[in-house]
Protein backbone atom coordinates (compact mmCIF):
# COMPACT_ATOMS: atom_id res chain seq x y z
CA UNK A 1 0.00 0.00 0.00
CA UNK A 2 2.85 2.47 -0.68
CA UNK A 3 2.05 3.51 -4.37
CA UNK A 4 0.72 7.10 -4.54
CA UNK A 5 -2.97 6.85 -4.65
CA UNK A 6 -3.07 8.56 -7.71
CA UNK A 7 -0.94 8.75 -10.76
CA UNK A 8 -1.54 10.30 -13.86
CA UNK A 9 1.39 10.19 -17.01
CA UNK A 10 1.15 11.50 -20.38
CA UNK A 11 -2.81 11.93 -19.84
CA UNK A 12 -4.15 13.67 -23.11
CA UNK A 13 -7.54 14.73 -23.76
CA UNK A 14 -9.37 16.10 -27.13
CA UNK A 15 -12.73 17.03 -27.10
CA UNK A 16 -13.62 17.08 -31.22
CA UNK A 17 -10.34 18.74 -32.04
CA UNK A 18 -10.19 20.88 -29.44
CA UNK A 19 -6.95 19.40 -27.05
CA UNK A 20 -7.64 20.01 -23.65
CA UNK A 21 -4.95 18.06 -21.67
CA UNK A 22 -2.03 17.95 -23.72
CA UNK A 23 0.21 15.32 -21.76
CA UNK A 24 -0.60 15.46 -18.15
CA UNK A 25 1.52 14.00 -15.72
CA UNK A 26 0.95 14.08 -12.02
CA UNK A 27 1.73 11.86 -8.76
CA UNK A 28 -0.30 12.62 -5.49
CA UNK A 29 1.15 11.19 -2.49
CA UNK A 30 -0.39 9.29 -0.02
CA UNK A 31 -1.92 11.24 3.06
CA UNK A 32 -1.77 14.68 0.81
CA UNK A 33 -4.17 17.37 0.99
CA UNK A 34 -3.13 17.80 -2.65
CA UNK A 35 -4.78 21.01 -4.53
CA UNK A 36 -5.32 21.58 -8.26
CA UNK A 37 -4.98 25.03 -9.08
CA UNK A 38 -5.61 26.47 -11.94
CA UNK A 39 -7.86 29.07 -14.43
CA UNK A 40 -11.61 28.01 -15.36
CA UNK A 41 -11.75 26.35 -18.56
CA UNK A 42 -8.06 24.36 -18.42
CA UNK A 43 -9.27 20.73 -17.48
CA UNK A 44 -9.33 20.59 -14.06
CA UNK A 45 -13.06 18.89 -13.96
CA UNK A 46 -12.05 16.78 -17.65
CA UNK A 47 -8.69 15.25 -15.49
CA UNK A 48 -10.78 14.55 -12.71
CA UNK A 49 -13.47 13.13 -14.61
CA UNK A 50 -10.79 10.70 -16.50
CA UNK A 51 -10.05 9.75 -12.89
CA UNK A 52 -13.51 8.77 -11.59
CA UNK A 53 -13.83 6.87 -15.00
CA UNK A 54 -16.49 9.00 -16.15
CA UNK A 55 -14.51 9.94 -19.45
CA UNK A 56 -11.75 7.67 -21.34
CA UNK A 57 -8.72 9.46 -21.84
CA UNK A 58 -7.74 10.36 -25.73
CA UNK A 59 -4.18 8.90 -24.75
CA UNK A 60 -2.10 8.11 -21.85
CA UNK A 61 -3.58 7.40 -18.70
CA UNK A 62 -4.04 7.25 -15.20
CA UNK A 63 -4.07 4.82 -11.91
CA UNK A 64 -5.94 5.35 -8.80
CA UNK A 65 -4.88 3.40 -6.18
CA UNK A 66 -3.58 1.23 -8.47
CA UNK A 67 -6.13 0.16 -10.54
CA UNK A 68 -6.03 1.72 -14.34
CA UNK A 69 -8.83 4.99 -14.37
CA UNK A 70 -10.31 3.01 -16.95
CA UNK A 71 -11.28 -0.56 -14.97
CA UNK A 72 -12.40 1.06 -11.90
CA UNK A 73 -15.80 -0.07 -11.13
CA UNK A 74 -18.59 -0.36 -8.59
CA UNK A 75 -16.32 -1.84 -5.07
CA UNK A 76 -13.39 0.24 -6.35
CA UNK A 77 -15.95 3.45 -5.54
CA UNK A 78 -16.16 1.76 -2.42
CA UNK A 79 -13.03 3.18 -1.80
CA UNK A 80 -12.78 6.47 -2.81
CA UNK A 81 -15.47 9.42 -2.01
CA UNK A 82 -16.53 11.93 -5.15
CA UNK A 83 -18.35 15.35 -4.80
CA UNK A 84 -18.03 17.22 -7.77
CA UNK A 85 -19.08 20.82 -8.20
CA UNK A 86 -22.54 20.19 -8.97
CA UNK A 87 -22.99 17.56 -7.38
CA UNK A 88 -26.77 15.60 -8.15
CA UNK A 89 -28.85 14.64 -5.17
CA UNK A 90 -31.89 12.72 -5.23
CA UNK A 91 -33.74 15.80 -4.12
CA UNK A 92 -36.62 13.79 -2.34
CA UNK A 93 -35.04 12.20 0.04
CA UNK A 94 -33.85 13.67 3.55
CA UNK A 95 -30.80 13.98 4.83
CA UNK A 96 -30.93 11.30 6.85
CA UNK A 97 -32.44 9.19 4.10
CA UNK A 98 -29.67 9.44 1.96
CA UNK A 99 -27.50 8.58 4.35
CA UNK A 100 -29.64 5.35 5.89
CA UNK A 101 -29.75 4.84 1.49
CA UNK A 102 -26.27 4.50 1.18
CA UNK A 103 -25.51 2.53 3.87
CA UNK A 104 -26.07 -1.04 2.21
CA UNK A 105 -24.16 0.24 -0.80
CA UNK A 106 -20.39 0.83 1.43
CA UNK A 107 -19.13 -2.17 3.08
CA UNK A 108 -17.11 0.29 5.48
CA UNK A 109 -20.20 2.19 6.79
CA UNK A 110 -19.63 3.96 9.34
CA UNK A 111 -23.10 4.92 11.24
CA UNK A 112 -21.65 6.62 13.84
CA UNK A 113 -19.29 8.86 12.12
CA UNK A 114 -22.29 9.66 9.62
CA UNK A 115 -24.27 11.04 12.30
CA UNK A 116 -20.85 12.79 13.89
CA UNK A 117 -20.55 14.37 10.25
CA UNK A 118 -24.55 15.17 10.44
CA UNK A 119 -23.88 17.16 13.78
CA UNK A 120 -20.55 18.59 13.08
CA UNK A 121 -21.83 20.08 9.51
CA UNK A 122 -25.00 21.45 11.44
CA UNK A 123 -26.84 19.65 8.55
CA UNK A 124 -31.18 19.53 9.39
CA UNK A 125 -31.49 15.90 9.22
CA UNK A 126 -35.10 15.46 8.44
CA UNK A 127 -34.66 18.20 6.09
CA UNK A 128 -35.25 17.45 1.99
CA UNK A 129 -32.27 17.98 -0.01
CA UNK A 130 -34.15 19.56 -2.49
CA UNK A 131 -34.50 22.84 0.26
CA UNK A 132 -31.12 22.72 1.79
CA UNK A 133 -28.85 26.26 0.46
CA UNK A 134 -26.06 25.34 -1.72
CA UNK A 135 -23.63 25.14 1.51
CA UNK A 136 -26.03 22.57 3.00
CA UNK A 137 -26.28 20.48 0.22
CA UNK A 138 -22.30 20.12 -0.31
CA UNK A 139 -21.46 19.27 3.13
CA UNK A 140 -24.46 16.58 2.92
CA UNK A 141 -22.55 15.27 0.16
CA UNK A 142 -19.14 15.10 1.87
CA UNK A 143 -20.72 13.56 4.75
CA UNK A 144 -22.02 10.86 2.47
CA UNK A 145 -18.09 10.24 1.20
CA UNK A 146 -16.74 10.81 3.85
CA UNK A 147 -18.69 8.08 6.42
CA UNK A 148 -17.34 5.19 4.71
CA UNK A 149 -13.63 6.59 5.41
CA UNK A 150 -12.78 6.27 1.68
CA UNK A 151 -8.70 6.27 1.25
CA UNK A 152 -9.04 9.04 -1.34
CA UNK A 153 -11.92 11.78 -1.11
CA UNK A 154 -11.64 13.97 -4.75
CA UNK A 155 -13.35 17.09 -4.71
CA UNK A 156 -13.96 18.95 -7.77
CA UNK A 157 -14.54 22.61 -6.87
CA UNK A 158 -15.80 22.59 -3.72
CA UNK A 159 -15.99 25.71 -2.76
CA UNK A 160 -17.79 27.58 -4.98
CA UNK A 161 -20.72 29.52 -3.66
CA UNK A 162 -20.36 28.04 -0.28
CA UNK A 163 -20.53 31.07 2.43
CA UNK A 164 -17.53 31.78 4.98
CA UNK A 165 -19.46 29.47 7.88
CA UNK A 166 -20.25 26.41 5.33
CA UNK A 167 -16.65 26.68 4.08
CA UNK A 168 -14.98 26.52 7.78
CA UNK A 169 -17.09 23.90 8.54
CA UNK A 170 -16.09 21.69 5.33
CA UNK A 171 -12.13 22.56 5.53
CA UNK A 172 -12.46 21.72 9.25
CA UNK A 173 -14.21 18.07 8.24
CA UNK A 174 -11.33 17.53 5.50
CA UNK A 175 -8.49 18.24 8.18
CA UNK A 176 -9.68 16.27 10.83
CA UNK A 177 -9.56 13.04 8.10
CA UNK A 178 -6.25 14.35 6.34
CA UNK A 179 -4.01 12.08 8.64
CA UNK A 180 -5.84 8.77 7.22
CA UNK A 181 -7.13 9.76 3.61
CA UNK A 182 -5.38 11.41 0.69
CA UNK A 183 -7.61 14.03 -0.30
CA UNK A 184 -7.41 15.63 -3.85
CA UNK A 185 -9.44 19.03 -4.12
CA UNK A 186 -9.56 21.44 -7.93
CA UNK A 187 -10.01 25.07 -7.22
CA UNK A 188 -10.26 28.13 -9.59
CA UNK A 189 -9.15 30.03 -6.54
CA UNK A 190 -5.61 29.70 -5.23
CA UNK A 191 -7.20 32.24 -1.57
CA UNK A 192 -9.54 28.89 -1.48
CA UNK A 193 -7.26 26.40 -0.84
CA UNK A 194 -3.72 28.38 0.66
CA UNK A 195 -4.25 27.97 3.96
CA UNK A 196 -4.92 24.33 4.40
CA UNK A 197 -3.88 22.79 1.49
CA UNK A 198 -0.28 20.36 1.73
CA UNK A 199 0.88 20.18 -2.09
CA UNK A 200 -0.30 22.41 -4.39
CA UNK A 201 -0.17 21.65 -8.81
CA UNK A 202 -0.85 24.40 -11.29
CA UNK A 203 -2.64 22.87 -14.55
CA UNK A 204 -2.47 26.16 -16.99
CA UNK A 205 -2.28 24.90 -21.29
CA UNK A 206 -2.97 21.16 -20.46
CA UNK A 207 0.00 20.72 -18.44
CA UNK A 208 1.18 20.86 -15.01
CA UNK A 209 3.07 23.72 -14.89
CA UNK A 210 4.54 22.69 -11.30
CA UNK A 211 3.58 20.61 -8.82
CA UNK A 212 5.48 21.13 -4.95
CA UNK A 213 4.69 20.69 -1.08
CA UNK A 214 3.12 23.81 0.10
CA UNK A 215 6.14 24.42 2.51
CA UNK A 216 8.65 23.65 0.68
CA UNK A 217 7.37 26.07 -2.12
CA UNK A 218 6.76 29.17 0.28
CA UNK A 219 10.22 28.18 2.04
CA UNK A 220 12.41 28.44 -1.31
CA UNK A 221 11.29 31.95 -1.93
CA UNK A 222 12.19 35.11 -0.12
CA UNK A 223 12.60 38.82 -1.39
CA UNK A 224 15.76 40.03 -1.06
CA UNK A 225 17.00 43.62 -0.28
CA UNK A 226 20.80 44.49 0.25
CA UNK A 227 21.30 48.30 0.79
CA UNK A 228 24.38 50.16 -0.22
CA UNK A 229 26.19 53.00 0.44
CA UNK A 230 26.02 53.41 -3.25
CA UNK A 231 24.57 50.34 -5.24
CA UNK A 232 27.15 48.87 -7.71
CA UNK A 233 25.89 47.84 -11.32
CA UNK A 234 24.63 43.90 -11.18
CA UNK A 235 27.26 41.51 -11.43
CA UNK A 236 27.66 39.61 -14.65
CA UNK A 237 27.95 36.48 -12.73
CA UNK A 238 24.19 37.17 -11.59
CA UNK A 239 22.48 33.40 -10.64
CA UNK A 240 18.98 32.41 -12.81
CA UNK A 241 17.25 31.39 -9.43
CA UNK A 242 17.56 35.81 -8.76
CA UNK A 243 14.64 37.00 -10.19
CA UNK A 244 13.24 40.24 -11.40
CA UNK A 245 16.17 42.20 -9.92
CA UNK A 246 15.57 45.83 -9.70
CA UNK A 247 17.99 48.59 -8.30
CA UNK A 248 18.01 51.93 -7.53
CA UNK A 249 20.98 54.44 -6.36
CA UNK A 250 21.31 52.60 -2.93
CA UNK A 251 19.09 49.14 -2.80
CA UNK A 252 19.46 45.96 -4.97
CA UNK A 253 16.03 43.97 -4.62
CA UNK A 254 15.26 40.51 -6.13
CA UNK A 255 12.90 37.46 -5.70
CA UNK A 256 15.58 34.58 -4.97
CA UNK A 257 13.86 31.21 -5.70
CA UNK A 258 16.43 28.77 -3.88
CA UNK A 259 16.46 30.44 -0.99
CA UNK A 260 18.80 29.03 1.87
CA UNK A 261 19.43 30.84 4.46
CA UNK A 262 23.45 29.98 4.64
CA UNK A 263 24.05 29.85 1.05
CA UNK A 264 22.09 33.06 0.00
CA UNK A 265 24.09 34.78 2.33
CA UNK A 266 27.42 33.59 1.52
CA UNK A 267 26.51 34.41 -2.17
CA UNK A 268 25.09 37.70 -1.49
CA UNK A 269 28.43 38.91 0.44
CA UNK A 270 30.38 36.72 -2.42
CA UNK A 271 28.97 39.21 -5.12
CA UNK A 272 28.71 42.26 -3.00
CA UNK A 273 31.20 43.12 -0.67
CA UNK A 274 30.39 46.31 0.39
CA UNK A 275 26.25 45.44 1.25
CA UNK A 276 25.06 47.78 4.40
CA UNK A 277 22.53 45.57 5.22
CA UNK A 278 20.43 42.60 3.59
CA UNK A 279 17.16 41.51 4.52
CA UNK A 280 15.07 38.25 3.31
CA UNK A 281 10.98 38.34 3.23
CA UNK A 282 9.01 35.43 2.79
CA UNK A 283 6.35 36.26 -0.02
CA UNK A 284 2.60 35.49 0.28
CA UNK A 285 1.84 32.32 -1.43
CA UNK A 286 -0.36 34.62 -4.28
CA UNK A 287 3.25 36.38 -5.43
CA UNK A 288 5.32 32.73 -5.59
CA UNK A 289 2.55 31.65 -7.93
CA UNK A 290 2.48 34.36 -10.39
CA UNK A 291 6.47 34.17 -10.18
CA UNK A 292 6.54 30.49 -10.90
CA UNK A 293 3.63 30.41 -13.10
CA UNK A 294 5.15 32.97 -15.51
CA UNK A 295 8.46 31.16 -15.31
CA UNK A 296 6.71 28.04 -16.13
CA UNK A 297 4.79 29.58 -19.14
CA UNK A 298 8.01 30.84 -20.37
CA UNK A 299 10.04 27.84 -20.41
CA UNK A 300 7.14 25.81 -22.13
CA UNK A 301 6.99 29.01 -24.79
CA UNK A 302 10.91 28.68 -25.05
CA UNK B 1 -10.02 27.35 21.75
CA UNK B 2 -6.21 28.93 21.36
CA UNK B 3 -4.78 31.64 23.44
CA UNK B 4 -3.95 34.22 20.52
CA UNK B 5 -6.10 35.71 17.67
CA UNK B 6 -5.79 35.97 14.40
CA UNK B 7 -7.76 37.10 11.21
CA UNK B 8 -5.62 36.03 7.91
CA UNK B 9 -4.46 39.07 5.70
CA UNK B 10 -4.01 38.44 1.84
CA UNK B 11 -1.00 39.16 0.73
CA UNK B 12 1.22 38.14 3.80
CA UNK B 13 2.56 34.63 4.06
CA UNK B 14 0.27 32.67 6.57
CA UNK B 15 2.80 31.08 8.69
CA UNK B 16 4.43 33.91 8.87
CA UNK B 17 1.55 35.86 10.06
CA UNK B 18 0.91 32.83 12.80
CA UNK B 19 4.30 33.28 14.06
CA UNK B 20 3.76 36.71 14.53
CA UNK B 21 0.52 36.32 16.08
CA UNK B 22 1.49 33.62 18.97
CA UNK B 23 5.24 35.72 19.42
CA UNK B 24 2.80 38.88 19.96
CA UNK B 25 0.66 36.83 22.53
CA UNK B 26 3.70 35.65 24.52
CA UNK B 27 5.55 39.58 24.68
CA UNK B 28 2.41 41.39 25.21
CA UNK B 29 1.96 38.60 28.21
CA UNK B 30 -1.75 37.05 27.28
CA UNK B 31 1.01 34.16 27.18
CA UNK B 32 3.15 33.68 30.43
CA UNK B 33 6.16 31.84 30.96
CA UNK B 34 5.02 27.91 31.57
CA UNK B 35 1.52 28.38 29.51
CA UNK B 36 1.02 25.39 26.95
CA UNK B 37 1.45 26.10 23.45
CA UNK B 38 -1.44 24.59 21.39
CA UNK B 39 -0.12 21.53 19.82
CA UNK B 40 0.09 20.27 16.00
CA UNK B 41 -3.71 19.56 15.65
CA UNK B 42 -5.16 22.07 17.52
CA UNK B 43 -3.82 24.86 15.96
CA UNK B 44 -4.70 23.13 12.83
CA UNK B 45 -8.27 23.10 13.91
CA UNK B 46 -8.28 26.51 15.25
CA UNK B 47 -7.47 28.21 12.66
CA UNK B 48 -7.91 25.49 9.72
CA UNK B 49 -4.42 25.46 8.19
CA UNK B 50 -2.30 22.25 7.16
CA UNK B 51 -0.91 20.42 9.96
CA UNK B 52 2.30 20.79 8.23
CA UNK B 53 2.28 24.49 8.15
CA UNK B 54 1.40 24.13 11.91
CA UNK B 55 4.02 22.31 12.54
CA UNK B 56 6.68 24.67 11.05
CA UNK B 57 5.26 27.32 13.18
CA UNK B 58 6.04 25.96 16.39
CA UNK B 59 9.15 24.18 14.99
CA UNK B 60 9.86 28.21 14.28
CA UNK B 61 9.02 29.28 17.68
CA UNK B 62 11.17 26.58 19.08
CA UNK B 63 14.13 27.34 17.57
CA UNK B 64 13.26 30.96 18.09
CA UNK B 65 13.44 30.15 21.85
CA UNK B 66 9.78 31.15 22.75
CA UNK B 67 8.69 27.77 23.50
CA UNK B 68 10.26 24.93 24.67
CA UNK B 69 9.60 21.54 24.62
CA UNK B 70 8.44 19.44 28.41
CA UNK B 71 8.65 15.85 28.45
CA UNK B 72 5.53 14.91 29.69
CA UNK B 73 3.54 18.66 29.30
CA UNK B 74 4.10 18.91 25.31
CA UNK B 75 4.96 22.52 24.12
CA UNK B 76 5.27 25.80 26.79
CA UNK B 77 6.28 29.45 26.65
CA UNK B 78 9.71 29.68 27.49
CA UNK B 79 11.38 31.40 29.99
CA UNK B 80 13.28 34.57 27.97
CA UNK B 81 16.34 33.90 27.57
CA UNK B 82 19.05 36.02 29.89
CA UNK B 83 20.65 37.75 26.97
CA UNK B 84 22.10 41.42 27.52
CA UNK B 85 20.03 43.95 25.87
CA UNK B 86 22.04 45.10 23.40
CA UNK B 87 21.85 41.63 22.06
CA UNK B 88 18.33 41.91 21.91
CA UNK B 89 18.34 44.83 20.66
CA UNK B 90 19.96 43.78 17.56
CA UNK B 91 17.47 41.06 16.86
CA UNK B 92 15.43 44.70 15.99
CA UNK B 93 18.17 45.81 13.67
CA UNK B 94 16.28 45.14 10.53
CA UNK B 95 13.15 46.40 11.26
CA UNK B 96 14.04 49.88 12.77
CA UNK B 97 16.11 50.47 9.66
CA UNK B 98 13.13 49.43 7.49
CA UNK B 99 10.70 51.50 10.08
CA UNK B 100 12.82 54.25 9.36
CA UNK B 101 12.88 53.74 5.47
CA UNK B 102 9.34 53.48 5.33
CA UNK B 103 8.86 56.71 7.64
CA UNK B 104 11.02 59.20 5.65
CA UNK B 105 9.46 58.14 2.41
CA UNK B 106 6.16 59.03 4.08
CA UNK B 107 7.62 61.95 4.72
CA UNK B 108 7.40 61.81 8.52
CA UNK B 109 9.15 63.40 11.14
CA UNK B 110 11.30 62.05 13.91
CA UNK B 111 8.59 62.85 16.79
CA UNK B 112 6.22 61.24 15.09
CA UNK B 113 7.23 58.25 14.63
CA UNK B 114 8.43 57.92 18.07
CA UNK B 115 4.74 59.17 19.57
CA UNK B 116 3.42 56.45 17.19
CA UNK B 117 5.81 53.97 19.07
CA UNK B 118 5.16 55.06 22.24
CA UNK B 119 1.55 54.31 21.53
CA UNK B 120 1.76 50.57 20.53
CA UNK B 121 4.37 50.35 23.27
CA UNK B 122 1.56 51.57 25.62
CA UNK B 123 -1.40 49.69 24.12
CA UNK B 124 0.90 46.29 24.58
CA UNK B 125 0.57 46.66 28.59
CA UNK B 126 3.63 46.79 31.09
CA UNK B 127 7.33 45.48 29.51
CA UNK B 128 7.86 41.95 31.11
CA UNK B 129 11.66 42.43 30.14
CA UNK B 130 12.35 45.78 31.63
CA UNK B 131 12.30 44.72 35.16
CA UNK B 132 15.95 43.29 34.83
CA UNK B 133 17.34 46.23 32.80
Amino acid sequence: MSEDPIRISGLTKKFRWTPVLKGLDLAVPRGALFALVGPNGVGKTTTIKILMNILRPTSGGAEILGIDSHRLAGRDFARIGYVSENQELPDWMTVDYLLSYLRPFYPAWDADLAAQLVSQFNLPGNRKLKHLSRGMRMKAALASSLAYRPELVVLDEPFTGLDPLARDEFIEGLLERSENTTIFISSHDLADIETFASHIAYLDDGRIQFSEELVALSDRFREIEITFDAAPPLPADWPAAWLHPESSAALIRFTDSRYEEERTMAEIRARFPDARNVTATPLPLRTIFVTVAKKAKRAVAA
Amino acid sequence: MIPFRLTFQPGVALYEQVVYAARKAVISGQMRPGDPFPSVRTLSKALKINPNTAHKVITHLINEGLLEVRPGTGTVVAQPARSTAAERARLLDGDLERLVVAARKLGLKEDDVVDALRDHWTKLGPAEGATRK
